[in-house]
């Protein structure tokens, strides 16, 4: 019988990006340039509406994304409210909620 | 019957034909797209029909769809040319039908018979009444020949009338033009050479058919006139058969639209058949295109309303046109013909984007940031979270005004749901809105302050809030100094004010905020403010242009504010303040209740 210690382990992995699919994630920086310049500081993360109430990080799923791990990305992005917040203090003028929409649209309900 | 063919010629045949394919889509079209309604707005309709609204509608069909009273308003010298081309055709045709009709003492003729009376009846009438139709007739044809002139010379050189730019033109639109613009003129020679065949005496046919007689001779008029006559009915033909599919269908759509307008039928959130009458109403006059800022300021050239309409109507309408749009409404505020073009572009928006919502949004279940049991509600909304400084400034309002207050989401709350609905995500958007209206019903506040214009809008269009007296804090704080609540000192300080586009075009609130600051000090105006006013270029609708855009709209909205020399720039919109901020480098940026809580003072407890 396992006890459980209250400590748990995230499972091994590693972004493989000689076996990644790259197609989404270069649609969307095609659209959105700027996305490349993301020095990932979080600011959006930190000030997000819906991340006060609940598992949702911007700057983590769109960090994914362009590395194509799509896994459960839409269904993130569907937890955002387009509030706009994160495009204010995203210190490198990002279109964060033309990301949201984008990266949606791309991917679709299959994820 | 016999009127029918007693008079008749073979080139009477291109118009006839022409007329009654016009007609025949015409009928198509609008009886199509009025059973396809839903149901409520035709109810309106059948309601409205017998009221004084019929008659409101017709005296407004009028004014605009034959004066063109709003386009004067933006243009006179393009007023003149719409209304000499509308008026003085429509008039032409009744005088010539009152003139035919009294020739043919009101025997039942075809339509061509009046349209061609000149060919069919006799150029001149020996009378008093006669000479006086014969002058109206010859002063009518100038009249619109004059506007037709103008037309011209727009093509020719915009600039002239004061517009930058006409807009792109369809083949059918094309075909339509040019006919149009050849029908008066070639009428000009046709009843000229009839004239001078029969001798009129008339100031301008007449004069010219005695002129072309001396010059060519009578059996060189004889040609002309045959020649003219059948290139006049072939032009008449080609308009009318390009009309249905061209630009000049607003000619007639206009007149349904401001019926069913008056009969308080609007375009909604999802698309409907009514649309068609806004869309087909679209003259593509263009007036729309110059006040746009993505225009003026960030090169984008093929998004305007005027474009946005076109595309939609032809079944061309690329997602980025309908997306890319400030939504700041400058446009709508100068429309003449009145369409409600945001609302428009918000349902294409709707239709590309909108997906049901279950299960979306599940963690706002039972979340609950509210502090505060009074009855006067506040709510500061995610934008206003940004920019703290509002946020203290009413807490000290409402504490110097001794209010009781229910801070709806003071420990943070849901977004109100307008920015998705503004990208057309309807069913998500409800989402928010229902969390927050349940939040405000479950509390019964009976006064709501709301500090975002955003959130302003999204809760005055929810019926559930009917009953709770919905303001900005703006209107709030005015109406504390008014009642004497607060106390507020005046100095010298200078101000100047931006109009906020939800809060000014979208929910009618100008004097407010501006009385407010006439009350601190003195108010400087700028050339672009009220309904006019640029947008700071930070507007949620638009997820379409970059920052180096958005800079390029607020750099302009701000060269303005420069040229006066207020020490403050004012206004009532977190988004907006934040926008002005970042590129204001001498006046220092405020929300209007940031300057109206440092000189608040709690008035003496009596
Ligand atoms: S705020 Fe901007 S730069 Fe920072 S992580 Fe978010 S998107 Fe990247
Ligand atoms: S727009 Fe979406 S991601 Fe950005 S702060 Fe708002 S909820 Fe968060
Ligand atoms: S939308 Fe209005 S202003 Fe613009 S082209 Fe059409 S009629 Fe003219
Ligand atoms: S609403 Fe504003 S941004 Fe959109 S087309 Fe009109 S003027 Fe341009």
């Amino acid at each position: 019988m396992s006890v459980n210690f209250g400590y748990t382990i995230s499972l091994p992995r590693a972004v493989d990006l000689d076996r990644n699919d790259f197609s989404v994630a270069l649609r969307v920086l095609r659209r959105l340039p700027e996305l490349e310049s993301c020095i990932g500081c979080g600011g959006c993360t930190a000030t997000c509406t819906a991340g006060a109430f609940t598992e949702f990080n911007f700057r983590r799923v769109q960090t994914l994304v362009r590395r194509g791990e799509y896994g459960g990305a839409y269904r993130e992005m569907n937890k955002c409210m387009l509030c706009g917040k994160c495009r204010l203090v995203c210190p490198r003028g990002i279109n964060t909620r033309a990301v949201v929409m984008t990266i949606k649209r791309e991917l679709g309900t299959g994820y | 019957m016999d009127g029918f063919l007693r008079y008749y010629d073979h080139f009477v045949l291109p118009f006839t034909v022409g007329m009654l394919v016009l007609f025949t889509v015409i009928i198509y079209k609008y009886v199509r797209w009025f059973v396809r309604m839903p149901k409520e707005d035709r109810r309106l309709v059948a309601r409205g029909i017998f009221t004084k609204k019929t008659a409101q509608a017709t005296g407004e069909v009028a004014c605009e769809a034959l004066g063109h009273r709003k386009i004067w308003r933006v243009n006179p010298t393009l007023g003149y040319m719409h209304m000499s081309l509308a008026l003085g055709w429509f008039l032409l045709i009744v005088v010539g039908w009152i003139e035919a009709t009294v020739h043919f003492s009101g025997e039942l003729t075809a339509p061509h018979t009046h349209v061609f009376f000149k060919f069919f009846g006799p150029t001149s009438h020996p009378t008093m009444t006669g000479k006086f139709i014969n002058f109206m007739m010859d002063f009518l044809l100038l009249f619109v020949l004059s506007g037709v002139a103008l037309a011209w010379f727009k093509r020719l050189r915009s600039k002239a009338l004061g517009m930058r730019r006409t807009t792109r033109h369809t083949l059918w639109d094309r075909v339509a033009m040019t006919a149009l613009w050849m029908i008066f003129p070639v009428r000009l020679v046709a009843e000229s050479a009839a004239s001078g065949i029969d001798g009129s005496q008339s100031f301008l046919t007449g004069a010219i058919g005695r002129w072309m007689v001396d010059e060519f001779g009578i059996a060189q008029v004889f040609n002309i006139s045959a020649v003219a006559w059948w290139v006049y009915s072939l032009v008449l033909g080609a308009f009318f058969l390009a009309m249905p599919f061209s630009r000049y269908m607003h000619i007639f759509t206009e007149i349904p639209l401001i019926f069913m307008r008056r009969y308080g039928v609007r375009s909604g959130e999802r698309a409907s058949s009514f649309d068609h009458f806004q869309i087909e109403a679209c003259s593509q006059c263009g007036v729309c295109i110059d006040p746009c800022q993505l225009q003026a300021d960030a090169g984008i050239n093929h998004v305007q309303s005027a474009y946005y309409l076109r595309d939609r109507r032809y079944n061309r309408l690329r997602r980025e046109v309908a997306e890319n749009c400030l939504m700041c409404g400058r446009c709508e505020a100068k429309c003449p013909v009145g369409i409600e073009s945001n609302t428009l572009r918000l349902n294409s928006r709707s239709r590309l984007n909108d997906q049901p919502a279950e299960g979306r949004y599940e963690y706002l279940r039972g979340v609950d940031g509210s502090c505060g049991e009074g009855r006067t509600g506040y709510f500061a909304g995610c934008m206003t979270m940004l920019t703290p400084a509002t946020l203290s400034a009413m807490e000290k309002v409402f504490a110097a005004a001794g209010e009781d207050v229910w801070w709806a989401d003071r420990n943070g709350g849901a977004c109100c749901g307008r920015p998705l609905r503004l990208l057309g995500e309807i069913a998500a958007a409800q989402r928010m809105t229902d969390h927050n209206v349940e939040l405000i019903l479950r509390q019964g506040v009976t006064i709501l302050v709301v500090s975002c214009p955003i959130c302003l809008r999204a809760f005055r269009g929810e019926p559930r809030l009917a009953d709770i007296e919905i303001l900005h804090h703006s209107q709030y704080i005015l109406r504390l100094v008014e009642q004497g609540r607060i106390l507020m000192s005046s100095d010298t300080m200078s101000y100047v004010y931006h109009d906020p586009c939800e809060l000014g075009r979208g929910c009618g609130i100008y004097d407010e905020p501006r009385e407010v600051l006439r009350r601190l000090g003195t108010l400087a105006e700028v050339s672009q403010n009220r309904e006019h006013a640029f947008c700071c270029g930070g507007s949620l609708a638009n997820a379409e242009i970059d920052s180096t855009q958005q800079d390029a709209i607020a750099r302009t909205l701000m060269a303005q504010f420069a040229a006066t020399d207020a020490r403050v720039i004012v206004t009532a919109c977190p988004l907006c303040k934040k926008m002005l901020a970042r590129h204001s480098s001498r006046a220092r940026v405020a929300d209007i209740s940031e300057v109206a809580a440092a000189r608040a003072v709690a008035a003496a407890t009596p």
